[in-house]
């Protein structure tokens, strides 16, 4: 009976030792930081859906959800002064599917520590336009742009338009 | 036996939380390496400090500028070799660039202030929109939008276009504002990235003018 208690604590100590072995090892595989690239891509990141599929030959809503560099902005679809460029969803001709309507979100409050006065309209970290499509029947694979302008604190990027690619499958 | 029974279920328990523990702990870090390697590729304003041009474009200071022909506004070509002998400031800039618009009245004030005592500022749009030569359309707009900001701005001292041609030999002109501090003998004294203060550019004019050294 003593042996069997014995044997019962050794291979609960085994199995804790085993857990927390494995535990450690996940987290030293994962914890390796990346190298850090300072190449210039992209501003702003398409996340999802990469695939819909809506009604044939009726205006359906679509949520497009995209990703804005860590401490980066982009004017908002209604920036404050006319000189900014606006964020701007498009759908090209001919690619099966049209735009009939895009609902952008409203622009949160920011200002350049340099011009502390002036409240510009901003969208930063993740943002959702709800776009509404018409597709013909068929699947067809959509290169939408989008367009925008992103800057930080002190300095600005020039305009960019970036490919939205989906796969539209109207049924 | 009923003893057992509560110790083996509480071990049970135990075990099933550390096991969880780990799993959660593995997915978290899991999702975390994930999301800080798809954040290396992506875009990235390096954070400067006067004086400092991003890795991807090389050092001006303390070589000559490089010369370029570019047109003003009314199509007249301006060579940087015609202002030889005067310190100059060399201001990047486009329409759409809310810093840009917030230094643009510091640099009036400077021209208005320093330009008695030999500077000279040279403001180069820069659009980044890679127009070619033939894209008449293209240009006109351009040339309406830096025609407008220039008369809203007050801006009288030398504006050119086409600062995209330049971007190659002045490190990159990535982001906007970019000044170059040039002294009286055409080499560059200080290469600044972003808006800093007014105080920093009238240290760096300066520095161009050669004064306290």
């Amino acid at each position: 009976m003593r042996a069997a208690r014995k044997a019962g604590e050794f291979l609960l100590i085994c199995t804790f030792v085993t857990i927390a072995c494995a535990n450690s090892l996940c987290q030293e595989s994962l914890n390796t930081s990346p190298g850090r690239s300072l190449v210039k891509t992209e501003a702003v990141e398409y996340l999802f859906p990469e695939q819909v599929s809506i009604p044939a030959g009726k205006p359906s809503p679509v949520a497009l959800h995209f990703r804005i560099h860590q401490n980066l902005h982009i004017n908002s679809h209604t920036p404050r002064a006319e000189y900014l460029i606006p964020t701007v969803f498009s759908v090209p001709e001919a690619s099966g599917v049209k735009l009939a309507g895009a609902a952008y979100p409203a622009g949160t409050d920011f200002t350049l520590p340099a011009d502390p006065d002036e409240k510009l309209s901003v969208y930063t970290g993740d943002f959702t336009i709800q776009a509404k499509m018409v597709a013909t029947p068929g699947n067809h694979l959509v290169e939408a742009k989008l367009r925008y302008q992103a800057c930080d604190q002190t300095q600005c990027l020039p305009p960019k338009t970036i490919t939205v690619p989906i796969d539209v499958i109207g049924k | 036996m009923k003893r057992n029974t509560i110790v083996i279920g509480i071990t049970f328990v135990i075990l099933a939380t550390f096991a969880w523990a780990g799993w959660a702990n593995w997915m978290y870090r899991k999702q975390a390496a994930e999301h800080a390697l798809a954040s290396a590729s992506r875009a990235e304003l390096i954070p400067v400090t006067p004086g400092d041009v991003p890795d991807g474009g090389a050092s001006l200071t303390g070589k000559p500028a490089p010369n370029f022909t570019l047109e003003d506004l009314s199509g007249k070509k301006v060579s940087l070799s015609s202002f030889k002998g005067k310190p100059l400031l060399i201001n990047f800039w486009a329409t759409w660039c809310g810093p840009c618009k917030i230094e643009t009245p510091w640099l009036v004030e400077i021209q208005n202030e320093y330009g008695p005592k030999g500077l000279q500022i040279i403001g180069i749009s820069t659009e980044g929109d890679d127009l070619k030569p033939d894209d008449k359309e293209g240009w006109a707009h351009d040339k309406t939008a830096i025609a407008k900001f220039v008369k809203e701005e007050h801006m009288q001292y030398t504006v050119l276009i086409n600062g995209d041609s330049l971007a190659t030999e002045y490190g990159g002109l990535d982001a906007m504002p970019t000044s170059v501090y040039v002294d009286k003998d055409g080499k560059v004294v200080a290469m600044q990235l972003g808006i800093s203060s007014k105080e920093d550019m009238e240290a760096h004019i300066r520095k161009a003018m050669g004064e306290g050294q």
